[in-house]
C-alpha cells in the first residue's frame, strides 16, 4: 500500500520532468503564435523592429546570437584546449588540484557578474583601443568567452583525462615527447569527448543573458562591424519584457523566446547525444 | 644473503646497487638490487603480487620520470654508460629500450600507422621505408599473414592477441637493444598466449628480453635466466633450469613449491 | 636539426603555448576575481545589513531587502526543487533503471540543465504572472524551482546508483518492503551525496539573475508578501549596477562579492562534504 504510494509519487515526479518540457514548448509556441501569423518568415528574415508601428523582425536578434557565440567561440577554445591541456598534462599534481578546483569554483560565479566587470573594466579599453562605443559584438563576445572559459576548460579537460595512461605510456615508451603524446594519443583518443565538451559550452553561451546585457547594446540592426552596438536574442527579452505593452510585441517576444529555446536543445542534443554519447562507448 | 649468479656472457643492462622510491613512500620500494641482464637472452623476473617487480621493470627505460617525485639510486649500466644520470636523454633512452604492458595499447589509429609510429617519431618520412619497415615489423612480429591486406583499418579492430602483437611489432620497428614486457599475456587466452610466447624467443636472436610474469610455467618454458624478487628484494637471479630445480635460496624454494605468494 | 631535435623544440613551444594560455586564463579570472573583491569589500558596512533600498543620494541604503528576499526566493525554490528531484531520482535510479522511459527522462533532464535559464522566465511569465495579473515572488521560486529539479535529479540519480546492491539485498532478505528499503538503508548510504547535490543545485539558481527579471521582478523595498513582487540580490545588483548613480552602483558590487561568497562556500562545503563522505567509506 505505502509502497504503491511512494512508487507513484516517484513516478510522478519523474515525468514531472516530460510535463514540464512539453509545456514549456507548448505554451512558448502558443503565446508566439500570433506573431508568427502576423508576419511569417519576415520574423526572421526582418531586422525592422518598431514597437511603436507593431512591427517585429527578429534577424538582428538571431544574427546577433550567433555571431557573439561565435566569436566567443573563436576566442574560447584555443585558449580553452590550451588551459585543458595544461592541468591534465603539464600543471604539476599540486598546482593540477588547485587550479583545477579554481577553474570549477570560477564556472560557478554567476555570469551577471561578468557582465558587471565587462561594463565597467572591459568595454572602456575596448572603446580606447577602437574608439565608438565599446558596446557591441566584440564586447559581448570577448566577454562571453571568459565566462564559459572556465567551464570549457574544465570539461574538456574531463575529455582529456578520460584517456588511459597506459596508452599514453605506450607512446612514451616509443620515444614521443609529451606534445607527440598529446596530439597524436590524447586528441585523438578523447576527439568525441572533447568536441562534445565545446559544443556543450556553445549551447551555453547561446543562451546566456546576464554576462551581455550590459554590453550589447539593444540596438536592433544587423550591424556592419563588429564595432557597432546590436542585440540578441536573451538580451532582447532581458530588456523588453517588462516593457512590452501590446499583445502582438509578447508573442514576438514568445518567438523570440521559442527560437532560443530550439537553437540550444539543437545544440546541447547535438553535443550529448551524438559526441559525448560515442565519447562514453569508445 | 642474496644469492645472484654472475653472468661470464656480455650482458645488456647491469644493475648495481639500485634503489627505487615512489613519491611520498616512506621506505623504498626496491632494495639494493644488484643484477645482470644477459644479452640476446630472456630474463624473468617472477615473485608474489606487490614484490617490485613492475617497479623495476620501469627502472629500465624511466618510466617513473613520468610522474615527478620518484627518486632512484645507485645504478643501471646500458651502453656503457649510468642510464640513471641527470643528462640521459630519455627520448633516445627509449628508442633503445622498448616496453610492451600488461593490455594491449593499439593507438587510436590504422594498423600501419601504429607500426609506423615510433619510425615517423625518428623522422623517417621516405614512403617505401616506412612501408618496407611496417611489413618487416609485422612479419617480424608473426602478424603479417592475418593484417597485411588490411593495413589502413583501425588498429582497435583487433582482436586482444593481435594486438598484443601488433604492439610488439611497434616496439620491433624501431630495433631497440632491449625489450621489456610486464605480464605480456595476462589479459590473453591460452591460444594467443601461446603465439606470444614463441614469438617472444623468437626474437631473443635479435634482442635482449626482460619479461615479468606472473605465470611460473611460463617462466620456465621461455627463459634463460630467472630472477625471485620479494618485498622489494632480488632473493636469487640464476639459470633458469637450475633455479626451478635446485634454488639455492629458502625463500626461492617455499615461492615455487607454491608455499605462499 | 634532426627530426628528434626538432620534435623537443616543437614540445617545448607547443608547451609553453598551453602554459601561456593557462596563464591568460587565469590573469583574466583574477581581474574579474580581483575587481570583485576590491569592489565588494570596499562597499561593505553595517548599514547594508541594516537599510533597504533607498533612492540615491541617501546615507541609510542598504540591502537588507534584496538579502531577505534572495534568502526566501531560494528557501521556496528549494522547497519545490529538492523535493521533486530526489523523488525523480529515486525513480530513474530504483524504478526505472534502465528503461527506455528512465532513460528519455535522464535525456530529457540532462537538456533541460543547459537550457537558457532566461526562457523559463518566460514560461513562468506566460503560465503565473499572466494570469496572476502581477509579478510575484511565486512565480519567481517556480522558475528558479524548475532550474533545480534536473540538478538534483542527476546527482540523486548518480549518487543511488552508486549504493552497492548488496546493501539492498540485504535489506530485502529481512522482509523490508520496497519504499522502507530506499528510504532507511538506499538514501541513508547515498546521504553525502546527496546533499552535496542539493547544496550544489543551490549555489546553481542563487546566482540566476534572468529567470527573475520577470518573474519576482524587483522591488526597493522590504518585503515579505509572496504575492507581491519581491527583490533578490541579482536582479537588485543589476539595476543598481546599470545605473547612473555611483553610490547604487556600490551597492550593486558589495551584492556582487556577497552572492558570489555565498555561492562559493556552497560549493567548497558541497566538495568537502562529497570528500569526507569517500574517505570514511
Ligand atoms: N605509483 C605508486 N606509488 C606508490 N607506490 C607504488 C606505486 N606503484 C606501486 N607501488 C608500490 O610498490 C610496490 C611494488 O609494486 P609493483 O607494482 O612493482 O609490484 P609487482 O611485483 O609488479 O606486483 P604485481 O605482480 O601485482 O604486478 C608495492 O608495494 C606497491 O604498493
Ligand atoms: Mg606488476
Amino acid at each position: 500500500m505505502i509502497d504503491k504510494i511512494f512508487f507513484n509519487f516517484t513516478r510522478f515526479s519523474a515525468l514531472l520532468i516530460l510535463i514540464i518540457v512539453a509545456w514549456i514548448f507548448t505554451v512558448l509556441f502558443n503565446h508566439s503564435l500570433e506573431a508568427m501569423n502576423t508576419f511569417g518568415l519576415d520574423f526572421i528574415t526582418k531586422d525592422e523592429w518598431a514597437p511603436n508601428l507593431d512591427k517585429f523582425g527578429t534577424q538582428a536578434a538571431i544574427l546577433g546570437s550567433i555571431i557573439s557565440t561565435f566569436l566567443a567561440m573563436l576566442l574560447a577554445v584555443p585558449v580553452a584546449i590550451g588551459v585543458a591541456i595544461f592541468l591534465s598534462e603539464i600543471a604539476h599534481p599540486k598546482i593540477k588540484g588547485l587550479f583545477g578546483v579554481s577553474v570549477e569554483l570560477l564556472a560557478a560565479i554567476p555570469s551577471v557578474i561578468y557582465g558587471m566587470w565587462g561594463l565597467f573594466f572591459f568595454v572602456p579599453i575596448i572603446r580606447d583601443i577602437f574608439g565608438g562605443l565599446g558596446i557591441g559584438l566584440l564586447a559581448a563576445g570577448i566577454i562571453l568567452a571568459i565566462m564559459i572559459l572556465p567551464f570549457m576548460a574544465a570539461v574538456t579537460r574531463d575529455a582529456m583525462n578520460t584517456t588511459p595512461d597506459i596508452l599514453k605510456e605506450s607512446a612514451y615508451a616509443l620515444g614521443g615527447t609529451q606534445w607527440d603524446v598529446i596530439k597524436d594519443i590524447i586528441i585523438p583518443y578523447a576527439k568525441a569527448g572533447i568536441i562534445g565538451s565545446l559544443i556543450l559550452a556553445l549551447g551555453r553561451a547561446i543562451g546566456e543573458t546576464m554576462a551581455v546585457t550590459f554590453v550589447m547594446g539593444n540596438v536592433h540592426h544587423v550591424p556592419k562591424s563588429i564595432l557597432d552596438p546590436t542585440t540578441s536574442i536573451p538580451v532582447t527579452l532581458a530588456n523588453e519584457f517588462t516593457e512590452a505593452d501590446s499583445s502582438l510585441y509578447f508573442s514576438s517576444l514568445f518567438g523570440l523566446a521559442l527560437t532560443l529555446l530550439i537553437m540550444s536543445f539543437v545544440v546541447i542534443a547535438i553535443a550529448k547525444f551524438y559526441f559525448l554519447r560515442k565519447a562514453r562507448r569508445a | 644473503m642474496a644469492s645472484i649468479i654472475d653472468i661470464k656472457e656480455e650482458c645488456a643492462l647491469h644493475v648495481r646497487d639500485f634503489e627505487f622510491t615512489y613519491k611520498g613512500a616512506e621506505s623504498p620500494s626496491l632494495k639494493k638490487i644488484t643484477m645482470p641482464i644477459a644479452k640476446h637472452s630472456i630474463t624473468a623476473l617472477i615473485g608474489p603480487s606487490g614484490c617490485g617487480k613492475t617497479t623495476l621493470l620501469r627502472s629500465f627505460n624511466r618510466m617513473h620520470d613520468l610522474y615527478p617525485g620518484n627518486s632512484y639510486a645507485g645504478e643501471i649500466e646500458f651502453e656503457g654508460r649510468n642510464i640513471l644520470g641527470p643528462k640521459e636523454d630519455l627520448i633516445h633512452l627509449r628508442t633503445k629500450i622498448g616496453m610492451i604492458f600488461q593490455k594491449p595499447t593499439a593507438f587510436p589509429m590504422s594498423i600501419f600507422d601504429n607500426v609506423a609510429y615510433g619510425l615517423r617519431l625518428q623522422g623517417i618520412k621516405n614512403k617505401t621505408e616506412l612501408k618496407d619497415r611496417v611489413e618487416k615489423a609485422l612479419q617480424d612480429a608473426a602478424i603479417w599473414k592475418e593484417v597485411g591486406d588490411r593495413l589502413k583499418n583501425d588498429a582497435n579492430g583487433l582482436s586482444g592477441g593481435q594486438q598484443q602483437r601488433l604492439c610488439i611489432a611497434r616496439a620491433i620497428a624501431v630495433e631497440p637493444e632491449v625489450l621489456l614486457f610486464d605480464e605480456p599475456t595476462s589479459a590473453l587466452d591460452p591460444i594467443s598466449t601461446q603465439g606470444i610466447e614463441r614469438l617472444v624467443i623468437e626474437l631473443k636472436e635479435r634482442v635482449s628480453i626482460i619479461i615479468v610474469t606472473h605465470n611460473m610455467q611460463q617462466a620456465a618454458r621461455v627463459s634463460d635466466y630467472t630472477g625471485f624478487m620479494y618485498l622489494g628484494e632480488l632473493i636469487e637471479l640464476g639459470e633458469t633450469e637450475k633455479l626451478f630445480v635446485t634454488p639455492k635460496e629458502k625463500l626461492t624454494q617455499e615461492y615455487i613449491t607454491g608455499k605462499f605468494g | 636539426m634532426t627530426a628528434v631535435q626538432k620534435r623537443v623544440v616543437i614540445n617545448k613551444i607547443a608547451l609553453a603555448l598551453s602554459t601561456i594560455s593557462a596563464l591568460i586564463a587565469l590573469g583574466f579570472l583574477f581581474w574579474i576575481l580581483g575587481v570583485l573583491v576590491m569592489k565588494g569589500v570596499s562597499a561593505l558596512n553595517w548599514n547594508i545589513f541594516i537599510f533597504e533600498g533607498a533612492p540615491p543620494g541617501y546615507d541609510e541604503s542598504g540591502l537588507k531587502h534584496a538579502l531577505v528576499g534572495q534568502a526566501i526566493l531560494i528557501g521556496m525554490a528549494t522547497a519545490i526543487g529538492v523535493p521533486v528531484g530526489i523523488l525523480a531520482g529515486t525513480y530513474l535510479s530504483e524504478y526505472g533503471k534502465n528503461s527506455k522511459l528512465a532513460h528519455t527522462i535522464r535525456d530529457i533532464s540532462d537538456i533541460m540543465m543547459s537550457a537558457p535559464s532566461i526562457v523559463i522566465g518566460a514560461f513562468v511569465y506566460a503560465v503565473v504572472v499572466m494570469p496572476m495579473g502581477h509579478f510575484s515572488a511565486w512565480a519567481g521560486a517556480i522558475a528558479l524551482g524548475i532550474i533545480m529539479i534536473p540538478i538534483i535529479l542527476r546527482t540523486t540519480d548518480d549518487m543511488l546508483q552508486l549504493v552497492p546492491g548488496e546493501l539492498r539485498e540485504a535489506a530485502f532478505a529481512l522482509g523490508a518492503p520496497k519504499y522502507k528499503v530506499i528510504l532507511s538503508v538506499v538514501y541513508r548510504g547515498a546521504k553525502a551525496g546527496i546533499l552535496t547535490g542539493v547544496l550544489l543545485g543551490i549555489a546553481r539558481v542563487g546566482g540566476e539573475t534572468a529567470p527573475l527579471l520577470f518573474t519576482s521582478f524587483n522591488d526597493n523595498f522590504f518585503t515579505t508578501n509572496l504575492n507581491e513582487a519581491m527583490p533578490s540580490l541579482t536582479v537588485t545588483m543589476f539595476n543598481y549596477a546599470t545605473s547612473p548613480y555611483e553610490d547604487w552602483q556600490q551597492l550593486g558590487w558589495a551584492a556582487a562579492f556577497i552572492l558570489s561568497m555565498f555561492i562559493l562556500g556552497l560549493n567548497i562545503l558541497g566538495r568537502v562534504i562529497l570528500f569526507a563522505g569517500k574517505k570514511r567509506k
